[in-house]
């Protein structure tokens, strides 16, 4: 057996090893969120309307902090008889997006779930205002 | 998905394990010969038996723990063969029949979960002493189990069946039968807003609640005494330590512990022999290099040799190490394999014990989260002390490390406890 093909085949072998340890911690990564965490600090996050009257298939990105209501003055102008002027605020900082309703008259649902106080938003989930449903990318 | 990635994974592990097993029958000459296939094989048969059994049992148990255990058993298996290739063929059944036990626990919790596990508290703690006491048997005694001391400790328990005599070291799983007891315990026991006393101008637990440290530090000194035995010891007494830490926050426990812990430790020294060997032969390996330095400095040796990509499997010489194939697995890894080896390893073991304690932190009741704690940490700490007496951190303690150390009991031991964190990560998922 040559010297050289066995050296390059132990070191093949290490590379393998750590092709393993690599593959296993990034699934960890992709399980805690941590590349959806990363991605949206630099990017922000995007909600996309996917049930309304008028608007579906609106979709815009949150940086900052963006309002939503049904005020021309708001951020995103929501067409919907059920919003009120100043409905939401969409905080996203550090990759989290946290929701706050600001004292709408019909509320706010996360999930199907009232928003009493500000919560936190994951990908995937569903806010309602009126019968307009957006969804966090 | 994630479930495709560990059957991916596991295959993967296995392909590692041949191809060690191929690069050292090249590297030594004897030809590529059915060794190779054999433990694909044999890999794939156990740890996909075991991931059958999470998919079946368990199916939404967290699926990164048995991966990195895998590719920690590949390793070590690679050493083994190049160290002992009988001993190799022996630790392939050894893999098979732990993983049937893994499979064996997953089933039996299948329906009620570890709750069982709660409700036999008392039995559990019963195995536990049985185990514990066993070695202790007389190695002439009649019947057919008896005792027998190897290395100068006595842990061993020989069970003759006529045809065959079975070695097996009963701590490897009175361990996990004292960290399932000891999180019933406190979880019944201790309430978070436990009552305080003061003394003088500390406050500290009720004494009543301190007493169960007492009691397994004196547990842990019989185990010392009796059986020669410094890790089980110093294992038994730091898991008790930790538990009660996790189940109270209460610092004063850590205190408490490392005080006897300490007294405990310049006693032992004081008091025997055995331990001032261990200890001088940390500090000083070449004082007595012929003799109780061997060892440690064979150790080093291999280490410092592997330097970064190890001199390559099957062309260094681990065969010089005592127990290379036990207790200095790593030694043996660390010169075939290199700084990068041992790397890999030590990463792996931190893999395990950060999902342990994740499974831990997301359990919702506070046995499973105890359990789950309890079963991580003995799993860490035990990994710690043997790389520590490896490594020259701590005096050698002489015990098995996970997944990686040639011998039954221990691949019985801790493919049982992977399993049961699993199932711990499948129940709070629900």
């Amino acid at each position: 057996m040559p010297d050289v093909l066995l050296t390059v085949l132990r070191l093949i072998f290490l590379a393998l090893v750590y092709l393993f340890l690599w593959q296993v911690a990034r699934s960890i990564s992709d399980h805690l969120g941590l590349r959806w965490q990363r991605e949206t600090r630099r990017r922000g996050t995007r909600v996309v309307v996917i049930r309304s009257d008028t608007q579906a298939g609106l979709d815009f990105t949150v940086r900052d902090a963006v309002v939503l209501g049904r005020s021309p003055e708001a951020d995103i102008e929501l067409a919907d008889p059920y919003a009120s002027e100043f409905h939401l605020r969409l905080v996203s900082r550090d990759g989290r997006l946290v929701l706050t309703d600001l004292g709408s008259t019909n509320g706010t649902y996360v999930n199907g779930r009232r928003v009493t106080a500000p919560v936190e938003l994951n990908r995937g989930d569903a806010i309602q205002v009126g019968k307009t449903v957006m969804e966090v990318k | 998905m994630t479930r495709l990635l560990e059957a991916t994974l596991l295959v993967g592990a296995a392909a590692i394990a041949a191809f060690g097993v191929t690069l050292v029958n090249l590297a030594t000459g004897t030809g590529v010969d059915a060794q190779v296939g054999l433990t694909f094989f044999v890999f794939l048969l156990a740890f996909g038996a075991v991931h059958v059994a999470l998919r079946t049992f368990a199916p939404r148990s967290v699926p990164y723990l048995l991966p990195p255990a895998a590719l920690l058993a590949a390793l070590s298996f690679v050493e083994i063969y190049r160290i002992s290739p009988f001993r190799a063929g022996l630790q392939r059944w050894w893999l098979l029949i732990a993983a049937a036990g893994a499979v064996l626990v997953l089933a039996v919790l299948h329906r009620t979960g570890t709750v069982l596990l709660r409700r036999y508290r008392f039995t559990l703690f019963g195995v536990t002493l049985l185990l514990l006491a066993a070695p202790l048997i007389p190695s002439d005694a009649p019947g057919p189990i008896r005792g027998l001391e190897a290395n100068g400790s006595r842990l061993w328990v020989v069970a003759d069946m006529g045809f065959i005599e079975l070695h097996f070291q009963p701590g490897e799983v009175a361990k996990l039968a004292f960290v399932a007891f000891l999180a019933a315990y406190l979880a019944d026991r201790i309430s978070l807003t436990g009552t305080r006393r003061r003394l003088g101008r500390w406050s500290i637990p009720e004494p009543r609640q301190i007493f169960p440290l007492v009691a397994v530090w004196a547990l842990s000194s019989l185990v010392l005494v009796s059986q020669r035995d410094l890790g089980a010891a110093t294992l038994l007494f730091a898991v008790v330590v930790a538990m009660l830490y996790a189940a109270t926050a209460e610092r004063v426990f850590l205190w408490a512990g490392g005080v006897l812990a300490g007294g405990g430790a310049v006693s032992a020294y004081v008091l025997f022999a055995h331990v001032q060997r261990r200890v001088e032969a940390w500090l000083d390996p070449f004082a007595d290099f012929e003799g109780t330095g061997y060892q440690i400095a064979q150790g080093v040796f291999a280490l410092g040799s592997g330097s970064l990509a190890g001199a390559g499997p099957g062309l260094g010489r681990p065969d010089l190490i005592p127990n290379a194939i036990t207790d200095f697995i790593f030694a043996a890894v660390g010169e075939e394999l290199g700084f990068a080896g041992t790397v890999a390893v030590i990463a792996s073991y931190a893999v395990v014990v950060a999902v342990g304690f994740g499974i831990a932190l997301r359990a919702r009741d506070r046995y499973r989260k105890l359990l789950a704690a309890g079963l991580t940490f003995a799993f860490g700490f035990q990994t710690f002390l043997i790389l520590a007496g490896v490594l020259r951190i701590l005096p050698l303690t002489g015990i098995s490390l996970p997944f990686m150390s040639y011998g039954g009991s221990s691949l019985v031991g801790n493919f049982a406890l992977v399993a049961l964190l699993a199932r711990i990560s499948h129940e709070e998922t629900a």
